[in-house]
């Protein structure tokens, strides 16, 4: 028989039938489509995840910290044979200059990663602040809003450029009401200018001191020694800074940076040396003595492999030198079998219903053997072979795999464009990607699994079909 | 008789050659002989009726000749091929290329019209559509259905369905043609115009008919009729003058 005439037979035969055809063609097309919803919103979900990625530095980035306390008896010489005795790393200039010189790097940049305390008004916020390069600025492709621009490294003063969300960590002074408590503070990030406290705990002290100050005033007019204790300036310098930026978005919307104001590494370690001199910036190794090394010392420094691909083969070269290695990829392997699991999970739930499909589909062809019993039997007897029998069965039960792949696939798109509409309406996701998103492949899968399991469905009515014997099937009237 | 017979026929070849055929059927504790001993030889070109009462194994018989049903003893050997050897797919193929069938109660597809019914054995031997279908049509022609080729079997009466039958189990060429009694679901008039339809198409195209039926006036349009009895031939009656006669037949 040729399969022209194989196809046209079971489709005919399909036609026949049609309420039947349409109802298990239905059953087929609600677990496609479960399927393939599903599995679209775990994708949906994996690929905002990328984007996030995407947006703190992609996938090629690379974050190394020095190691402290442990990992004694490590390669790695001493860029100055001074420290030989400690087993500490510390990025410092030379570090960054030895993982530049790296295979796979394609850049090395040193970041500085420091708290601090803003002030404007009544209002005082912590400040998230990181100091880099202008190229690991720019490398960060910040989205700024409209007249913002990344900080000149240029200019003698000191530029931030605020995240959208740091709005947030404002409150209010006095009231100790701030965004959370439904006030939104009320400052302009890009235009106000603000003060800077870089060393906070010499601010809290005379903070307190002026309180005790007060209080002593009120006893006695000697208030001269108050605070000299500490050995240091009696007030913390508060430098004046401008905005050059912020990040767009608006407080609401939030992505990787949402927190973090930048800045350029240069004048803000200028602007620490003057603040601290003489004395151990804070997150700075101090030798036994509590006095500060000669040399700056990074927070981390972030590294641009040439590749994906060698990301992991750089991050563990790196380990080996004994330093602390933290890059996307890890971030995104460890997720990545989580959305795996979430995936096969929901692709479960999809499952159970093509399943209960395919019985379906098994009991159709069943019946239709059983009201063509005598016709198979008659078509054996004029010469048409089994295996033709058999085809002509399973290519039916695949017509209604395909037919119910096919539909379930065009509503999964339909429902997949629906939920992304009502998704991105309550503003429960940033970014372009929605909640669900179905890629070509999934639907290319997903059909193929449906006739897939039309067929499956189908053997074994169409073995029963073929083992009917041709005599007994004409002798039924 | 026998000798007297091969003289006659002189070189007509042999097409079906059934030796000491036995059927056993065990009903209950007891053994039914379907058919007990039964040989016989069919040449080519000839009609032939097996004639018997129900329960005769007239039936058994064709079916047996057909393939359709194993044999507990003997031999059948079709067109030099020993059927009762055969499996299942080779049976298939068998009947595909040798035999064509007609069945009692017509058996059409009822979703196809008169002529994709008959087209169908051509179908499964993988004849393009449009060749099979131009076959048909000659075919249905032949058995005078020229009106009725796009109707479905609903929409035909009982004669019209056998024609189509018929039809059917000529269209591919066979050697061999088996009837399952032909008219058993049609009134004495088409009967006699289906009887006489098969008849003169075996005349006409020198084809081997093997008939069953009950019914002893039907069995007197064939050349030679095997009476059979309790699984066994009692009688064969030779029916010269037909045999000998060419297109003409006595009337019924």
């Amino acid at each position: 028989m040729r399969w022209s005439d194989l196809l046209r037979m079971s489709a005919s035969s399909l036609k026949r039938r049609k309420l039947r055809t349409f109802l298990t063609v239905l059953g087929v097309v609600i677990g496609t489509a479960s399927i393939v919803v599903m599995i679209s919103l775990g994708l949906g979900l994996q690929q905002s995840m990328y984007e996030e990625v995407e947006q703190s530095g992609g996938t090629t980035s690379l974050t190394v910290t020095g190691q402290q306390g442990y990992g004694m008896g490590s390669v790695y010489i001493g860029v100055s044979g001074m420290e030989e005795e400690q087993s500490e790393k510390y990025i410092t200039d030379d570090v960054i200059k030895e993982l530049s010189a790296l295979e796979h790097v394609r850049s090395a940049e040193p970041v500085i990663n420091i708290q601090a305390l803003g002030l404007k008004g009544n209002y005082e916020g912590y400040l998230d602040i990181y100091g880099m390069s202008p190229s690991a600025l720019e490398d960060l492709h910040l989205e700024l809003e409209p007249g913002g621009r990344l900080p000149d490294p240029d200019s003698p003063e000191l530029e931030l450029v605020y995240g959208n969300a740091v709005i947030m960590n404002f409150y209010d002074k006095n009231t100790g009401r701030g965004y959370w408590d439904g006030e939104m503070p009320d400052i302009d990030l890009q235009n106000d200018k603000i003060f800077l406290v870089l060393d906070q705990d010499t601010y809290y002290q005379s903070q307190s001191a002026d309180v005790l100050a007060g209080s002593a005033a009120d006893g006695s007019t000697g208030s001269d020694g108050s605070g000299g204790n500490t050995g240091g300036p009696q007030t913390a310098r508060k430098h004046v800074v401008q905005a050059s930026g912020v990040i767009a978005g608006g407080p609401e919307a939030y992505n990787a940076n949402s927190y973090s104001v930048f800045c350029d590494i240069t004048r803000l370690k200028e602007y620490l040396k003057k603040e601290f001199r003489g004395r151990a910036i804070p997150g700075q190794p101090t030798t036994k003595s509590g006095k500060p090394y000669s040399r700056f010392v990074y927070t981390s420094a972030k590294l641009q492999a040439d590749d994906m691909e060698n990301v992991e083969e750089l991050s563990n070269t790196i380990r080996s030198m004994g330093y602390n290695v933290s890059s996307n990829i890890e971030y995104i392997n460890a997720m990545k079998s989580q959305f795996a699991m979430v995936q096969a999970v929901l692709g479960g739930i999809g499952a159970v219903s093509l399943l209960v499909a395919a019985i379906g589909i098994a009991n159709t062809m069943l019946m239709s053997i059983y009201e063509r019993t005598k016709e198979i039997g008659v078509m054996k007897v004029i010469g048409c072979s089994l295996k033709n029998i058999g085809e002509m069965f399973l290519l039916e039960a695949a017509f209604i795999g395909l037919a119910g792949g096919l539909i379930g696939n065009i509503l999964s798109l339909l429902m997949s464009a629906g939920i992304n509409a009502v998704v991105s309406g309550s503003g429960m996701v940033s970014g372009g990607a929605g909640i669900s998103y179905i890629p070509p492949w999934l639907m290319l899968l997903s059909m193929g699994f449906a006739v897939l399991v039309g067929m499956t469905a189908g053997f074994f009515p169409a073995m029963r079909a073929m083992k009917l014997s041709p005599l007994a099937a004409i002798r039924s009237e | 008789m026998e000798v007297e017979r091969e003289k006659r026929r002189g070189t007509v070849k042999r097409v079906i050659s059934v030796k000491n055929l036995y059927k056993l059927y065990r009903v209950g504790d007891s053994v039914v002989h379907a058919l007990d001993g039964v040989s016989f030889e069919i040449y080519e070109g000839e009609f032939c009726a097996i004639v018997g009462t129900s329960g005769s194994g007239k039936s058994t018989l064709l079916n047996m000749l057909a393939g359709l049903e194993k044999p507990t003893k003997g031999e059948v050997v079709i067109a030099g091929q020993h059927v009762e050897k055969m499996n299942e797919d080779e049976l298939v193929r068998f009947r595909r290329e040798n035999v064509g069938f007609i069945f009692q109660s017509f058996h059409l597809i009822g979703t196809m019209n008169a002529l994709e019914n008959v087209a169908m054995p051509l179908m499964f031997k993988g004849e393009p559509r449009k060749t099979r279908m131009a076959k048909a049509d000659r075919m249905l022609d032949m058995v005078n259905l020229k009106k009725h080729k796009k109707h479905l079997p609903n929409q035909m009466s009982g004669g019209q369905q056998q024609r189509v039958g018929v039809a059917r189990a000529l269209v591919a060429d066979p050697q061999i043609v088996f009837a399952d009694e032909p008219t058993g679901n049609l009134d004495s008039h088409t009967s006699e115009d289906v009887m006489r339809l098969m008849q003169r198409i075996v005349r006409e195209q020198n084809r081997t008919l093997v008939m069953v039926t009950h019914d002893n006036h039907l069995a007197e349009y064939a050349d030679r009729v095997f009476h059979i009895s309790d699984g066994s031939i009692i009688r064969i009656e030779e029916r010269k003058n037909q045999y000998e006669g060419g297109k003409t037949h006595e009337t019924a």
